[in-house]
């Protein structure tokens, strides 16, 4: 009587041993794939939903926070008080496009450590706190300003840095963003529009796009050539109005075609401050690919500059490609024809003639700091490489002070403040030049004076179009910075 | 002595439900509260209530039924409140009744026993029946259906001249209700039913009179599927028909009918209902219909992967995000915050409680008392199986409350009366 009792129990138990190997499935062999899985709502709550830490600049401007959400407990609301002004750097945490800049790669220190996992116990057991951590910014919120209103309407981008620390200070890239349109479920459409904008604001172009540098490659040319011990400032060169290229036809000729400076002799210093295209010409073929590239890629060429946000590197084609190429050196000599060049990258070109020759690690995060605003570790200033020696380097400083006295960039000029830099207009074939500045200020600053060396590039131009130089478009944007640091 | 133990592990499963409330509050940053302090009391009412009614009339009660489903009931409680506090104030008021009613139950049958329920098994049919075509009552009346997610099985009630509605789902209690009566009608035929009488072939059938309540409980099963469009229910009222008479009559083809009329009725509702081709393509994958028929299952899915093997603790997990997560998918809210420890405690518990209860059946001399001991076993192991099938994608979803886990009054209330009889069918074959 009981035996069918029993063959029922035992097949009922069956079928939990059915769900308890169907649930270990899921849970232990398949459970990573659910959990990672994009549309798996958690991970958009985890990054969105939790509290995160404060960023702010260094002048203490909130640049992103975390309030309690009105609607449920538990849940954070992030926003960015300052709209588009640190879009690019700081980023955004969204529910559909996931995190981005120090958002996303700071998370660690950004997002609470309250959890269950064993690193959140043992952490909550050594009594550490388990409240997310913010970020102390080296930008200055009034200089970012006045780089991006300085950038106007124009694509274009300016990268600036402290020379003898590597904090950045100004990291604006235009057009930007709203993150705060970004973040809810609903963006969908502000996210479409952003995407599909020709312009491309979502571009973080101060790091993540390369132009040719045109004339302010020259910077590395000249130190190349001044390591090397080819030439010195009073060193002179012929002064045609173009030179015709061995073993071609092509010539390479003066910004307008004219000679530089009377059609006889020109020193090297002259031609530097005139931005003479034909003496830098020769002067590449004089100090030869291997020369050109090895100095180049001790600026920084080549490599991924390390830096708390990934860096496009800038690139110059390896020697042995070119090395019997004289045309080609000429022209990668006057930072075109292959030659490209990030803003972050000039900047350090700046930097490192500003620097005696070193250039410094760029890092944007300052401090760490805990919730009760105790700063939890800072950066600590690293060299990254010599990238050209300290003779070198003063002769540079002087040649670039004399380009914004009385050269090309002028229009970068501060009353009372020796400012340095050179002036770029890297031809684009079909289209109107980019326009470069790279500069730094004051020339020799003494111990502990506050100094800035900055690159700036206008895409295409700007406004100005076919018309713009680097001297008529950039420099005036450097001007207004320059101006309010040392205000 | 038993009783003693049993007491100590009741007050084990209301500190475990206590300490669970604490834990989801801690994590939300908030401080203990007044919360914490009435979970104790109400589990420790609940079960503490019944657990005296059995001394004081069943002292020789199986000890181990009521502090099972007091582990149960506490898991599901600590979600219920983790997704939504306020429901758990209401799921305490139901507890408290769950328990009082089991206790009057024990304290009804103290002298008669459960034998007197035979007496009234026909009312009890129509009762369960009556309970079950409630739902169908029109809008307009006092006492109407309601449809809720897609299926009617619930009943609302208008209180007169105070404007509060009461709803409940009859069929829960309807089922318990079916089982009385089944085991009764089991305990006369079963013998007459197991008797063979004709041969088709190698196929050896009894009297087609005794086949009579197998056509008539696909037919029921069928007929509430298409009326109340609750998959769920006619398949648990189905599979407990079916058990119940194997378990009586040893006849398998019992079983064969049934799930050839199983699968003929599946084949049939596939085709005419639209509502089960999408559940079953909901099964099959889930993914397909991400946004429409699979996102139950995908949230279930996500929400236990998400908890892996030790889950992301109580209240730091997001089971809120799991559609009807206090009631059918609560399993998986326990997996994504217990992780697969939970899940796995969960179905031990279960598995614990049928084997408690079978073994309540088995070790009844009186025919009566041994299937209704077994049908009540049968119908909260079904139920539960069914349900956390669905969760696991073993087999579709069906849409039924995970017994004791979920919230709900009727379901509560269902499962008291499961453990009144138990726990007096026990007593009896012991005094």
């Amino acid at each position: 009587m009981n035996d069918p009792l029993r063959r029922t129990a035992w097949t009922i138990l069956a079928g939990f041993l059915v769900l308890a190997v169907a649930t270990t499935w899921i849970q232990a062999v398949a459970g990573p794939d659910y959990r990672d899985d994009p549309r798996n709502p958690r991970l958009v709550a985890s990054r969105v939903g939790r509290e995160r830490g404060a960023i702010v600049s260094s002048d203490a401007v909130v640049a992103a926070r975390s309030d309690p959400s009105p609607d449920t407990s538990q849940t954070f609301v992030r926003s960015y008080p300052g709209g588009a002004d640190y879009a690019h750097t700081v980023g955004f945490v969204s529910v559909l496009f996931g995190a981005r800049g120090l958002e996303r790669e700071r998370a660690g220190d950004l997002v609470s450590n309250r959890d269950a996992t064993i690193s959140g116990v043992l952490n909550a057991l050594m009594g550490g706190d388990p409240r997310p951590r913010g970020l102390r910014l080296t930008i200055d919120d009034t200089l970012q300003k006045v780089a991006l209103m300085a950038l106007g309407d124009n694509r274009g981008a300016v990268f600036a840095v402290d020379p003898s620390t590597g904090a950045v200070l100004v990291a604006a890239s235009t057009p930007g963003f709203d993150p705060n349109t970004l973040i809810g479920p609903d963006s969908h459409l502000a996210g479409q529009l952003l995407d599909d904008d020709p312009d491309q604001p979502l571009l973080d172009r101060s790091i993540a796009t390369t132009y040719p540098p045109g004339s302010t490659f020259k910077v590395i040319t000249t130190a190349a050539a001044l390591d090397a011990g080819i030439a010195g400032p009073s060193t002179e060169y012929p002064d045609p109005g173009a030179l015709v290229l061995p073993g071609s036809t092509a010539t390479i000729s003066n910004y307008d075609g004219k000679v530089c400076v009377d059609g006889t002799t020109v020193t090297l210093e002259e031609a530097f401050v005139r931005s003479c295209n034909t003496v830098f010409a020769r002067l590449g073929m004089e100090v030869g690919a291997e020369q050109l590239v090895a100095t180049a890629e001790a600026f920084g060429f080549n490599s991924v500059i390390p830096y708390d946000l990934e860096i496009l590197a800038s690139a110059i084609p390896e020697a042995r490609s070119f090395t019997d190429d004289p045309p080609a050196t000429a022209q990668n000599a006057i930072g075109q024809r292959d030659v490209r060049a990030t803003p972050v990258q000039m900047a350090l070109v700046a930097a490192a003639v500003a620097n005696g020759g070193e250039i410094m690690i760029p890092y944007v995060v300052s401090d760490v700091f805990l919730s009760d605003g105790l700063i939890e570790s800072s950066t600590t200033p690293i060299v990254w490489r010599r990238a050209t020696s300290p003779a070198s380097a003063a002769v540079l400083s002087d040649m670039m002070e004399r380009v914004v006295v009385s050269g090309s960039g002028r229009n970068a000029a501060v009353p009372g403040v020796r400012i340095a830099g050179k002036t770029g207009t890297a031809e684009v074939t079909g289209q109107p030049p980019h326009a470069w500045f790279i500069g730094f200020g004051p020339v020799d600053a003494g111990p502990g004076e506050p100094q800035i060396a900055l690159a700036v590039v206008v895409e295409s131009g700007g406004s100005a179009g076919e018309t713009a130089t680097g001297g008529s478009v950039a420099a005036p944007i450097a001007q207004k910075i320059f101006a309010e640091f040392f205000q | 002595m038993t009783r003693n133990a049993e007491a100590v592990l009741i007050a084990a499963a209301a500190t475990l439900a206590a300490i669970g409330v604490a834990m989801v509050q801690f994590a939300a940053g908030s401080w203990l509260d007044a919360d914490v302090a009435l979970t104790f009391i109400v589990f420790a009412f609940t079960f503490g209530v019944i657990h005296l009614a059995f001394r004081a009339w069943a002292p020789n009660a199986n000890p181990l039924i009521l502090p099972i489903a007091g582990f149960l009931a506490a898991i599901g409680f600590i979600e219920v409140f983790r997704i939504d506090p306020n429901l758990a104030a209401l799921q305490r008021w139901w507890l408290a009744i769950a328990g009082i009613s089991a206790a009057f139950v024990v304290w009804l049958l103290r002298d008669s026993g459960v034998a007197v329920l035979r007496r009234y098994r026909y009312l009890f049919l129509v009762a369960a029946v009556g309970l079950l075509l409630l739902p169908l009552l029109p809008e307009s009346w006092p006492i109407h259906g309601a449809v809720v997610n897609g299926s009617r099985l619930w009943v609302r009630v208008t209180v007169p001249f105070a404007d509060v509605d009461l709803s409940f789902q009859p069929g829960e209690v309807a089922k318990v209700l079916l089982t009385i009566f089944l085991a009764s009608y089991l305990a006369d035929r079963s013998e007459a039913m197991a008797t063979v009488s004709r041969s088709i072939g190698p196929i050896r059938l009894p009297e087609p009179r005794h086949l009579g309540p197998v056509i008539i409980a696909a037919g029921a099963a069928f007929l509430v599927l298409m009326y109340q469009r609750d998959l769920g229910a006619s398949l648990l009222l189905f599979a407990l028909f079916i058990g119940m008479l194997y378990a009586a009559t040893g006849r398998g083809v019992y079983v064969v009918s049934g799930l050839v009329a199983v699968v003929v009725a599946g084949v049939v509702a596939y085709q005419q209902f639209a509502h089960v081709r999408v559940r079953i393509s909901a099964w099959l994958d889930p993914f397909a219909d991400f946004t429409g028929a699979g996102y139950q299952t995908a949230q279930g899915l996500f929400a236990m992967g998400s908890g892996s093997l030790t889950g992301s603790g109580l209240g730091l997990g997001r089971p809120d995000l799991i559609p009807e997560a206090t009631t059918d998918f609560v399993f998986a809210a326990v997996g994504e915050e217990l992780g697969l420890a939970g899940s796995i405690a969960v179905i031990t518990a279960y598995a614990l409680f049928v084997t408690v209860g079978f073994g309540i059946a088995l070790r009844c001399r009186d025919r009566f008392r041994k299937y209704l001991s077994g049908g009540l076993t049968i119908l909260v192991g079904i139920q539960a199986f069914l349900i956390i099938a669905g969760v696991v994608r073993v087999l579709p979803i069906t849409g039924l409350t995970t017994p004791l886990m979920s919230y709900g009054g009727s379901s509560l209330l269902a499962s008291a009366l499961i453990l009144a009889l138990l726990g007096r069918a026990s007593h009896e074959e012991r005094v």
